[in-house]
């Protein structure tokens, strides 16, 4: 929403600064985005007037013009531009101005003719945007002018509106808020008798309305703007505020015969609670540059021509939008109803909708002739040939204007302020507003009676409890203090409270008022409070505590973190995936049930980017379908690993450069939860394909796999060519999180305080033989001083020369110990003898001395 | 006996002397000193002399071994200096250190570690809620109109049961106050989704941190402390705090806050909204325990959300949100330490 200072200063006398004065709305809640200057402060740009126009010599597209620049001196121009007549007034720039883009004007040859200056059009002075081609003056513009008498220069403030403010969607809302907030007075917001005329339209509307119960049907309440004589009004006339008050002098229209003509029906007061419109009959519709026009282009309001204008002007001025219709395209009466399967509207903006049942529309005999409150059709558009108008001003249900415009895709001035809502007084007074504007530049017009139907809603009152402000607020202001804040947006204090202004549609509820208070006091003002009270240790910081205790133990492990999305491409996978109704796209359509693929994915743009070694890690969410009668969980959190490429990057120290591989990661998860993970082959199914796998447990409970992608598989996304395998794991976080909470502080007794012995022991097996049968084999036998099993060393021959070719040489490392003696050489020889006879009768297998 | 002694002691100086190295030495340390040294073998022979010279021939033993002892220990400093000196002659201090492979944590996480530790000192529990939600928890308790936009199939993710991707964390205020009485003050790290275009400033699935307080007498006032205090504790003792009125539909009165610090930039830089607690939250709560735990009347609190994503990308320098998305490791590895 842009708001042009020059424009806001009509309704505000200020004296603060384009700053100033965004800093004052920015307190009041007003985003203020940006503050541009526009219009000119050029010199040596004036008003010409073209004499004569003939052919270039050399130049098919260019003409050479005399021009009368408002001096004794007549100048040759040569000009580009074709939408000019001889006469025709225009902007011109002397030699010696400088235009926007640093261009510098200065007498030249143009294909051999000689050219005095340049004709411009309304971009290239940074006017705004307008019609390609010269800028055209009105025919009354005095030559000579300079630019910046005819265009003086203003700022506009580009403000972005919370939702709930339609008040704020107009120059007049934005000049009162700027006035609560101190930034000066308002002027000519003046009591007119419109007022007084919607007071009387709510009580004789709200009258019919309560008899018939509903206003559902056909029901024709034209009312007329008589002088009121409500009992209350002598009150109303001394609150300045209460309806924007425009008019200086509405015009009260003698009665008319044939309002039956113009009368419109409603079918759905719900939808449109209130509508009222008004025939203009004998109307000039014409293009001529004016005040309103300009300040409409200066804040990026295309101008049509006069009527539409006007029509803008008022929407942009009191935040109704309004809109017009050429009154002899409109057969018989205008309805506001539902849409009929079939129809269709040809819009202003050239394309066809078809409509739905939900589309409110304003039609005529004929069939839908607008979108309400949104866009008015092409067939009644009022253009130059259009004599007489139908002037539109109402209230549409905002929740049917925004399924429209959101069905549609269509978001014009009018839906957005539609969508924020309206208020039937401020609808009738943007009519009457329009009305007297039409009457000022179309002086043979002749304006009928506005035929309305719909009630005024009554003023929203609301109580105020005084102490109810201090302690949700934390401060200790006097009860006549609050009242004189309030009465600055202009609420007026009545018996039972508070009577709110007709145009704040969202103060409704006793906080919204002493939202208001906060807002008008400063909360700048009210004094910080701490407290301290402590707060028992919850299941999620428990959890919380955990993860990150995991992520540092990984961390220090040399994995680094990262965070993929939880959206992404469907994957064929045995689990049942959770569809989005409305991705963005394929790619990011599903919830992810695992993290690898995601981790993958970093894997292939690390290595794409160079990188030799890569140990990665993530935390996060997996989601999976829950079936019915299953205990699963849909979301979980889960671990996943991988790493691949270089076990260490190069250093000096030289050493054996090798690859990550299976028992570097196996290393990793060890580390995570000391003494706790185990590993047994796998029996479960995989969802990824793998080369080899390890089912994980940790305490005992299952809680994910462990293993190498299988290369064919990793080849398939590993563009980068590197072909290094991939260890990956994923691990249920869960059942790690409990074995953290339950391993702490466990007693394990004093330190052992006799001596321990160790013997190495060198087997020969065959190499089909898995270690973890070996070591089984040793712990199988119980014996009571075994106090650990170290493998130190693996060896094998392929030649064959040392150990045979298809056996291999394990030596371990058996740590013995007693808690209460010193165990002799003797004993522990002994010990040793007894299981290598065991494990000589478990395996063919030979010990190595 | 006395002239042996004194023979024998000029001999094994001598051979201290004339050891050239430090092997060389400790065989003569073996032969004189050791268990069956020479040393011990003439003490042996104490036994066999008379009694009456026995003092003397001790006298002479003791000199002989203290002397052995003094002389030979400072040969051996000798040589373990040199040999010690000869360790470290070789070593070239300047060069680079070697390091195991160094991991980090991901920058949205340090932050998140860091503002849980400052509310956690503030007296805050953390919760938790599920990503996938129902409306109800995502708009309707929340005071959001039945045809508000951000219920947009555009704006918002939607499964085909007509559930959703949380669009905030807020969701958590409902179920933390559905779950427990009040008083009531929780921390929620998150993530939330919406359906935006993803480019430099917006992903569509992001992180926030909620943060509630609510109990009986809970004022403006301690909404302002608590922020205050917690962008101070982040940002450096000179940070401040400007509110901004704003609107939103599940507080009232609600504000932006802006924040300017030098650690960051000398503009104000918006970085969170907050407010009091709309009645009708409390209401919605109400009405779903099915009790009047949480009177609107009786009970108030203030409820404060800010984007993570963003924070980082203000604290590290990145102008490209994506950075956080796209897990490059020359960009994580940056974030070794703690914040």
């Amino acid at each position: 929403m842009k708001i042009s200072l020059s424009w806001l200063h009509t309704y505000l006398k200020t004296t603060q600064s384009p700053q100033e004065l965004a800093e004052t709305l920015t307190r009041s809640g007003i985003e203020v985005k940006s503050i541009i200057s526009t219009g000119s402060n050029l010199s040596n740009v004036v008003a010409a007037q073209i004499l004569s126009s003939d052919p270039h010599p050399n130049a098919d597209r260019l003409s050479v013009c005399i021009v009368d620049d408002g001096s004794a001196h007549q100048r040759q121009i040569v000009c580009g531009a074709k939408n000019y007549h001889v006469g025709d007034k225009v902007l011109l720039a002397l030699p010696g101005a400088l235009l926007p883009g640093g261009i510098k004007i200065k007498i030249g040859k143009l294909r051999g003719v000689e050219s005095e200056g340049m004709m411009c059009s309304s971009q290239e002075l940074g006017l705004g945007s307008g019609a390609s081609g010269l800028h055209i003056l009105p025919a009354e513009t005095i030559l000579g002018t300079e630019v910046q008498e005819l265009f003086p220069s203003d700022t506009i403030l580009e403000l972005e509106v919370t939702p709930n403010r339609p008040d704020w969607l107009g120059h007049i809302g934005v000049a009162r808020e700027a006035a609560a907030f101190g930034a000066g007075e308002l002027t000519r917001i003046f009591h007119t008798d419109s007022a007084a005329a919607c007071e009387h339209l709510m009580d004789t509307a709200s009258a019919s309305n309560c008899s018939s119960g509903s206003m559902k049907h056909t029901a024709v309440v034209a009312i007329h703007h008589l002088p009121c004589h409500h009992q209350d009004s002598r009150r109303l006339a001394t609150n300045q505020y209460e309806i924007c008050g425009l008019i200086e002098k509405p015009h009260i229209s003698p009665l008319l015969s044939h309002q039956d003509s113009s009368a419109p029906r409603v079918m759905d007061a719900h939808a449109c609670p209130f509508y009222s419109v008004r025939f203009f009959d004998l109307i000039q519709v014409n293009q001529v540059s004016s005040l309103l026009s300009r300040r409409l282009e200066s804040i990026g309001v295309r101008s049509i021509n006069n009527i539409v204008d006007i029509a803008n002007y008022v929407m942009m001025e009191t935040g109704q939008p309004l809109h017009a219709f050429d009154a002899k395209k409109i057969q018989g009466i205008l309805t506001v109803r539902f849409a009929r399967q079939g129809e269709s509207l040809e819009a202003l903006d050239g394309v066809t909708y078809h409509l739905r049942s939900s589309d409110l529309i304003i039609a005529d005999e004929k069939g839908p002739q607008a979108l309400a409150g949104i866009l008015g059709g092409m067939a009644s558009g009022v253009r130059e040939s259009t004599e007489s108008i139908l002037l539109e001003s109402a209230v549409f249900n905002p929740t049917v204007i925004r399924a429209s415009a959101c069905f549609h895709g269509i978001r014009t001035d009018a839906s957005y302020r539609f969508e924020r809502g309206s208020h039937a007084a401020l609808a009738s007074e943007a009519l009457e507003r329009a009305t007297s504007l039409i009457k000022e530049c179309s002086q043979n017009v002749v304006v009928h009676e506005v035929a309305v139907i719909g009630s005024l809603p009554a003023a929203t009152l609301l109580p105020l409890r005084y102490d109810r402000v201090r302690s949700l607020l934390g401060f200790s202001l006097k009860d006549e203090e609050i009242s004189s804040l309030l009465t600055k947006i202009g609420c007026t204090p009545c018996e039972h409270g508070w009577r709110i202004p007709s145009w704040r549609l969202d103060l409704t509820r006793e906080v919204d008022l002493i939202e208001e208070i906060i807002r008008l006091y400063g909360i700048e003002r009210i004094s910080p409070r701490y407290f301290s009270i402590p707060s028992e240790s919850s299941l999620a910081d428990r959890r919380y505590d955990g993860m990150m205790l995991l992520r540092r133990r990984l961390m220090a492990s040399g994995f680094c973190e990262v965070r993929t999305s939880a959206l992404v491409a469907p994957e064929v996978s045995a689990l049942q995936t959770i569809r989005l109704r409305n991705p963005m796209g394929e790619e990011q359509s599903v919830l992810r049930t695992s993290l690898l693929p995601g981790l993958k994915a970093v894997i292939e743009h690390n290595l794409c980017q160079g990188a030799k070694g890569l140990r990665i890690f993530e935390v996060g969410k997996v989601f999976v379908k829950c079936v019915e009668n299953t205990s699963a969980q849909e979301e979980s959190l889960s671990l996943a690993l991988i790493m691949t490429g270089e076990a260490e990057s190069s250093s000096w120290r030289g050493g054996v450069r090798r690859s990550l591989d299976l028992y570097d990661l196996k290393g990793a998860l060890d580390a995570l939860l000391p003494g706790k993970m185990t590993y047994h082959p796998s029996v479960r199914p995989l969802p990824e394909p793998m080369a080899i796998a390890m089912d994980l447990f940790c305490d005992d409970h299952y809680c994910g796999y462990i293993g190498c992608l299988s290369p064919e598989e990793a080849r398939k996304f590993m563009l980068s060519g590197q072909d290094d395998v991939l260890i990956v794991a994923q691990v249920e976080l869960t059942p790690l999180l409990q074995a953290l909470d339950h391993g702490a502080w466990k007693k394990e007794g004093p330190l052992p305080i006799f001596p321990s012995m160790t013997r190495d022991l060198a087997v020969v097996v065959a190499k089909s033989i898995s270690y973890h049968a070996l070591e089984q084999a040793l712990l199988a036998q119980q014996e009571p001083s075994l106090k650990n099993i170290l493998l130190i060393d693996i060896f094998t021959d392929p030649t064959g020369e040392k150990i045979s070719a298809q056996h291999k040489s394990l030596t371990l490392q058996l740590t013995f110990q007693d808690e209460h003696r010193t165990l002799t050489t003797q004993e522990v020889n002994m010990i040793c003898e007894r299981m290598i006879v065991v494990l000589k009768e478990s395996f063919d297998l030979a010990i190595r001395s | 006996m006395q002239a042996l002694i004194e023979q024998q002691e000029k001999e094994s100086l001598a051979a201290i002397s004339s050891a050239s190295n430090d092997s060389v030495l400790r065989e003569v340390r073996l032969l004189y000193l050791g268990k069956s040294g020479l040393i011990s073998r003439m003490s042996e022979q104490m036994r066999a002399i008379a009694k009456e010279e026995r003092p003397i021939v001790g006298k002479l033993l003791n000199h002989w071994r203290s002397s052995f002892t003094q002389v030979l220990e400072a040969k051996e400093k000798i040589f373990r200096d040199q040999a010690d000196a000869l360790l470290f002659e070789s070593l070239d201090p300047t060069l680079p250190g070697t390091t195991r492979c160094q991991g980090s944590l991901h920058p949205l996480t340090l932050l998140i570690d860091r503002v849980v530790a400052i509310y956690r000192r503030l007296g805050f529990a953390m919760a938790e809620g599920p990503d996938i939600d129902s409306p109800w928890y995502c708009f309707d308790a929340l005071n959001t109109p039945a045809d508000h936009p951000a219920r947009n199939e555009q704006d918002t993710f939607y499964l085909p049961d007509g559930r959703l991707l949380r669009t905030h964390t807020s969701t958590v205020q409902i179920r933390a106050m559905e779950q427990a009485l009040p008083p009531l003050r929780i921390i929620v790290p998150g993530s939330a989704y919406r359906r935006d275009e993803v480019d430099a400033t917006h992903l569509s699935q992001f992180t926030q941190m909620e943060v509630l307080c609510v109990g009986e007498g809970i004022t403006l006032g301690d909404l302002k402390g608590t922020a205050e205090f917690f962008f101070r504790e982040l940002l450096g003792v000179n940070t401040e705090c400007r509110f901004r009125p704003h609107f939103f539909p599940f507080t009232e009165p609600s504000f932006e806050i802006d924040i300017r610090s030098s650690h960051l930039s000398k503009k104000w830089l918006e970085l969170a909204g907050c407010g009091m607690v709309d009645p009708a939250v409390f209401e919605a709560v109400n009405q779903k325990r099915g009790d009047h735990a949480y009177d609107p009347e009786k009970i108030s609190g203030f409820a404060f959300g800010f984007g993570l994503d963003r924070l980082v990308m203000m604290l590290t320098g990145i102008d490209d949100i994506r950075m956080l998305s796209e897990n490059d490791l020359r960009f994580l590895k940056r974030f070794t330490g703690e914040y």
